[in-house]
C-alpha cells in the first residue's frame, strides 16, 4: 500500500510538469521500456506486467495532454460541429533517462474518446474506484466564470485535469496494464473499433437492474453500505461546499471590485487638492492594484475548486463500485432462494405433503394424482435444476467474495490516496489564503504611506 | 495674576491632554478680530491673557498653518495654548410621561478666566446642542459654526435609543464641542460659555429669544436677486471647490456603503461556509478529520475578523464622511453669506455714488458697509484656511485608520491560516513542535 500510494503521489506531483515533458529529465530507473508501438498489443501488455506488481506506466512513459486545439468537423449526423481535441504526448522514460531526448509520440483525443476509455475501465474493471474525467460541462462557476465549453479558461482546466485522469490510470497497479489503455495513447486511429470489437457494451450492467438490485438486497454486507453511505456523505458534502465556495468567490470578488472605485474617485479628489493630491492620487493607484488582485487570487482557487470535483465525481465511482457489490449479492441471493424453494418441491414431491399453499397443490388436489411416472420425471428434473443451482450459488458465492476482496483493497487504496490528496488540496488552499493576506497586507500598506504623506 | 481674572485658577490645561481623543483636531489660533458688527459686540473680550500668565498666540499664523510644526510639535503647542478641554460622554436615556430622550454629559476643564470654576460637568439633550448652534450662527454670522449630526437618522429606520445610534451621535457631538473649543473665536462665544457651565439652560434658551436674533435676519433678506458685481476670485474659489468636494464626497460614502454591503453579503457566505468543512469532517476518518476541522476553525475566525472590519468601518468611516457633508453646507452657507453683505455694501455704493454725483458726502454707512464686508472676508478666509488644515488632518487620519484596519484584518486571516499549517502537514513530530 505504502508504495502504491507514494506512486499516485508521485502521479500528483508531476502533473505539473509533465505538461511540459522537455523539463522532465531526471531518474535512474531501467525498467522495461515501451519503444516500440508496432509491438503487437498482448506482447506489450505481457511486458508490462512482467515487470511485477508495483510498477506502472508511469515508469516507463510519460505521459502528457499537452495541446488543446479548436476543431470544427461533420458528426454522425453529418452536421457541422466545433469541438475540442487534446494532444496526448507520450516519450520513453529509458530513453530521456539515456540522456537523448526523443521527439514525443503524439496524437489529438476528442473528450468522447476519453468517455469512451472511462466507460471501458469502467465495465472492464468493475471492483475499481475508477479515476473520474474532469467535468463536461463548467460547474459550479462563479458568475465572472464562462460556463462556456469554448472558453480558454475552461479549456485548460479541462487540459490538466484529462492529463490528470490519465496520470492517475497509469500510476494504478491494474488499470495501467490494460492493452485498451495503451492503445488509447499510441494509436490514433482505429482505436475505438477495438474498443467496441472487446464487447464491453454487452457487459455492461444496466442502471436500473443495478438500482432494482439496491431495493431487493436482503444481506447487505455492512461495509459496503457504510461505503455506500459515506459516498452519498461525500457526494453531498462537497457539491455544497463547491456550492457556497462559488458564491463566497463572487462576493469575495465583489468586496475588491468595489474598492477599486476608490482608485477613480481618488484620482479625481486629487485634482482639487494641493498637499493632500498627491498622497491621494499615489493611494488611488494602489485601491487600483487592490481591485485587480482578486482576478489571480480567484483564477487561483479555481484549481483548488477542481480538485475538489475531482473527489466529487469519485465519490459517483465509489457508488458505482457499491452498486456493483449489490448486484452480485442480489443475483447471489436471487439464485440461492431460487435453489431453496426447488429443493422444496422436491421434498413435497419425494413426501406427497403440500406445506404452503400453492397453485400447484390446488391443481392437483383438484384434478387428481399425477402418476409415479410423471412424478419420477418431475422429480428427476428438479434434481438436476438442483445441482446446477448448487453449482450456480457456488460460483455466485464465489464470484461475490472474489469481487469484495478485490474491491476491498483498490477501496484501501482509494481512501489512502484520497486522505493524501485532499490534505494536500487543503494546504495549498491555505497556502493561498496565506498569500492573499500577504499582499492584502502589502497592498494597504502602501496605500497607508501613501494617506502617511497627506 | 492676569487682568480682569477674580481668582487664579489651576493650570488644568496640561493634565487633560490625555483626555483628548482627537489629536489631529487640535486648532492654534490665527485669531481674527471680532467684526464690529452689533451683536458680538458682548463676546470676544480682547484680554486674552492666560491666568498662568502665558499670552495667547494671537498674531502669528505662520507658526502653526505649517504642516510640520503641527506634526512635530503637537503637544507642546498644546501645551501652551490650549485652555479650553470639553468631552462627550456617558449618555443616559431619560423616560418621561411626555417623552423619551437622550442625555449627555458635557465636561469642562479650563483655565479660562471667563469660567467661574476650572471644571464643569452638566448634561445636555440634542435640542441644547441645537440651541447652541443656532445661537452660534447667529451671533457669530461672518464664521464657519461646525456641523451637528443630523437630527433626524437617515430613511427613518434606525432606532433612536440604539446602542450603535447613540454612540454615533455622542462621537459627533464630542467632535463638534471640540470643533467649537478649538475655534480661536467661537470658544470665546458667551453661549457657549453658558452651555458648557449653566446647570440649568433653560432659562438662558427663553431670554435668548428676544435679544440675540437681529442680526442673521439683517443680513439675510437684503438682497433677493442683487447680482454680485465682482466676487473675489478667492471665494468664487472656494465655492468651486466645495461644490466638487461635496461630489466626491457622495461618491466615497457610496462606495464605502457598497463596499460594508458587499463584505457583509460576503460574511454571510463565509459563516455558511466554515461549517460545511466541519460537517464533512465528520464523514471522514481521524486523518482527514483534523485538517478539515482546522480549515472550518480558520474560516470562522476569518469571518469574525471580517465582522470586525465591517463594524469599525461603518461606525468610524462613515461618521467623519457624513460630518463633512454638513460641514460644507456650513461653509457654502458663510460664503452665501458673505455674498450678501457684499452685495448690500455695492447696492449702497451705488446709491452713495448717485448722490455724490449731487455733491453730497459720502455717508458713513457705506464705509460701515465696506468694513464689513472686509471684515467678513478677513474671517472667513481664517476659518477656510484652518478648515483646510483640518479636513486634511481629518482625511489624512481617517484614510490611515481605514489602511490599518484593513492591515489588521489581513493580518488576523493571515495568523490563522498560518496556525493551522502545521496541523494540515499532520507530521506527529509537527504537532509536537507547535505544542512546545
Amino acid at each position: 500500500m505504502r508504495r502504491r500510494l507514494s506512486q499516485v503521489q508521485q502521479t500528483h506531483d508531476t502533473t505539473i510538469y509533465v505538461s511540459e515533458p522537455r523539463m522532465a529529465d531526471s531518474g535512474s530507473e531501467e525498467a522495461a521500456v515501451i519503444e516500440n508501438p508496432e509491438v503487437a498489443p498482448e506482447e506489450v501488455q505481457q511486458d508490462i506486467g512482467g515487470t511485477g506488481d508495483g510498477s506502472s506506466l508511469l515508469k516507463k512513459m510519460e505521459i502528457s495532454v499537452s495541446e488543446a486545439e479548436k476543431r470544427t468537423g461533420k458528426n454522425t449526423m453529418n452536421m457541422q460541429e466545433t469541438y475540442t481535441v487534446y494532444l496526448i504526448e507520450t516519450r520513453s522514460v529509458e530513453a530521456l533517462n539515456e540522456g537523448q531526448s526523443p521527439a514525443p509520440d503524439t496524437l489529438w483525443r476528442r473528450y468522447s474518446e476519453f468517455e469512451l476509455l472511462r466507460n471501458y475501465l469502467l465495465v472492464t474493471y468493475s471492483y475499481i474506484v475508477v479515476p473520474p474525467l474532469p467535468e463536461k460541462r463548467a460547474e459550479f462557476v462563479w458568475h465572472k466564470l464562462s460556463a462556456d465549453n469554448m472558453d480558454p479558461d475552461f479549456v485548460e482546466r479541462r487540459r490538466i485535469g484529462l492529463e490528470n485522469f490519465l496520470l492517475r490510470i497509469s500510476a494504478h497497479s491494474v488499470l495501467s496494464k490494460d492493452n485498451i489503455f495503451y492503445l488509447f495513447l499510441t494509436q490514433e486511429n482505429g482505436w475505438k473499433d477495438v474498443v467496441y470489437d472487446t464487447g464491453f457494451q454487452a457487459k455492461a450492467d444496466s442502471r436500473l437492474k443495478a438500482l432494482n438490485a439496491t431495493f431487493r438486497v436482503k444481506n447487505p454486507e455492512k461495509r459496503f453500505t457504510e461505503l455506500k453511505h459515506y459516498s452519498d456523505e461525500l457526494q453531498s458534502v462537497i457539491s455544497h461546499l463547491l456550492r457556497v465556495r462559488a458564491r463566497v468567490a463572487d462576493r469575495l470578488y465583489g468586496v475588491y471590485k468595489v474598492h477599486g472605485n476608490y482608485g477613480r474617485v481618488f484620482s479625481e479628489w486629487s485634482a482639487i487638492e494641493k498637499e493632500m493630491g498627491d498622497g491621494l492620487q499615489s493611494a488611488g493607484h494602489h485601491m487600483d492594484a487592490y481591485a485587480a488582485s482578486v482576478d489571480d487570487i480567484l483564477e487561483e482557487e479555481e484549481h483548488y475548486a477542481d480538485q475538489l470535483k475531482e473527489y466529487l465525481f469519485y465519490s459517483e465511482a465509489l457508488r458505482t463500485v457499491c452498486r456493483k457489490h449489490e448486484l452480485l449479492q442480489y443475483e447471489l441471493e436471487v439464485t440461492a432462494l431460487d435453489l431453496v424453494s426447488k429443493k422444496q418441491q422436491r421434498e413435497e414431491l419425494a413426501t406427497g405433503t403440500v406445506r404452503t399453499f400453492s397453485l400447484k397443490g390446488m391443481t392437483s388436489k383438484l384434478f387428481g394424482q399425477e402418476t409415479p411416472e410423471q412424478r419420477e420425471a418431475k422429480l428427476k428434473v428438479l434434481e438436476e435444476q438442483i445441482t446446477e443451482g448448487e453449482e450456480f450459488v457456488k460460483s455466485k458465492t464465489l464470484e461475490c467474495e472474489e469481487y469484495v476482496q478485490n474491491s476491498w483493497i483498490d477501496i484501501e487504496r482509494f481512501k489512502e490516496q484520497k486522505n493524501q490528496d485532499l490534505k494536500e488540496a487543503l494546504i495549498s488552499y491555505a497556502v493561498m489564503q496565506i498569500s492573499m493576506c500577504k499582499k492584502g497586507i502589502q497592498v494597504w500598506t502602501n496605500a497607508k504611506e501613501c494617506f502617511s504623506k497627506m | 495674576m492676569s487682568v480682569g481674572t477674580p481668582k487664579s485658577l489651576p493650570t488644568s490645561g496640561q493634565k487633560s491632554i490625555n483626555d483628548i481623543s482627537h489629536p489631529l483636531s487640535y486648532e492654534e489660533g490665527v485669531l481674527t478680530p471680532s467684526p464690529e458688527l452689533p451683536n458680538t459686540s458682548s463676546i470676544g473680550e480682547k484680554d486674552l491673557s492666560l491666568p498662568n500668565g502665558t499670552p495667547v498666540d494671537t498674531s502669528s499664523p505662520a507658526s502653526s498653518s505649517s504642516l510640520l510644526n503641527r506634526l512635530q510639535l503637537d503637544d507642546d503647542l498644546d501645551g501652551e495654548t490650549r485652555d479650553l478641554f470639553v468631552t462627550v460622554d456617558d449618555p443616559k436615556k431619560h423616560v418621561s410621561t411626555m417623552e423619551t430622550y437622550i442625555t449627555y454629559r458635557v465636561n469642562t476643564k479650563t483655565t479660562r478666566a471667563e469660567f467661574d470654576l476650572p471644571e464643569y460637568s452638566v448634561r445636555r439633550r440634542y435640542q441644547d446642542f441645537d440651541w447652541l448652534r443656532n445661537k452660534l450662527e447667529e451671533t457669530q454670522p461672518t464664521h464657519l459654526i461646525p456641523p451637528l449630526p443630523e437630527k433626524f437618522v437617515v430613511k427613518g429606520v434606525v432606532d433612536r435609543f440604539s446602542e450603535e445610534f447613540v454612540e454615533t451621535r455622542r462621537k459627533a457631538l464630542d467632535k463638534f464641542l471640540k470643533r467649537i473649543a478649538d475655534h480661536p473665536v467661537l470658544s470665546f462665544n458667551d453661549h457657549f460659555n453658558v452651555f458648557l457651565s449653566a446647570k440649568d439652560l433653560s432659562s438662558y434658551k427663553k431670554q435668548g429669544l428676544a435679544l440675540l436674533s437681529k442680526m442673521g435676519e439683517s443680513v439675510k433678506y437684503v438682497t433677493g436677486g442683487y447680482k454680485l458685481r465682482c466676487r473675489p476670485v478667492e471665494f468664487a474659489a472656494m465655492g468651486e471647490y466645495l461644490d466638487t468636494f461635496v461630489l466626491k464626497l457622495g461618491t466615497i460614502d457610496r462606495i464605502a456603503q457598497r463596499i460594508i454591503k458587499e463584505q457583509a453579503e460576503y460574511l454571510v457566505e463565509l459563516r455558511e461556509y466554515g461549517p460545511i468543512y466541519l460537517s464533512w469532517a465528520n464523514a471522514e476518518d481521524d486523518e482527514l478529520q483534523k485538517p478539515l476541522e482546522g480549515v472550518a476553525g480558520c474560516v470562522s475566525s476569518c469571518s469574525t475578523a471580517l465582522e470586525e472590519l465591517t463594524e469599525d468601518m461603518s461606525e468610524d468611516f462613515l461618521p467623519v464622511l457624513r460630518e463633512y457633508v454638513l460641514y460644507i453646507e456650513s461653509m457654502k452657507n458663510v460664503l452665501k453669506k458673505r455674498d450678501q453683505v457684499q452685495a448690500e455694501y455695492e447696492a449702497k455704493l451705488e446709491a452713495a455714488a448717485l448722490k455724490r454725483e449731487e455733491r453730497q458726502a459720502v455717508p458713513t454707512d457705506v464705509e460701515k458697509c465696506q468694513d464689513r464686508v472686509e471684515c467678513f472676508n478677513a474671517d472667513l478666509k481664517a476659518d477656510w484656511d484652518r478648515w483646510q488644515n483640518n479636513k486634511r488632518q481629518d482625511f489624512r487620519q481617517l484614510l490611515i485608520g481605514m489602511a490599518d484596519k484593513n492591515i489588521q484584518y489581513y493580518e488576523k486571516c493571515l495568523a490563522s491560516w498560518e496556525s493551522i499549517i502545521p496541523l494540515l502537514q499532520d507530521k506527529p513530530d509537527a504537532k509536537g513542535e507547535s505544542h512546545s
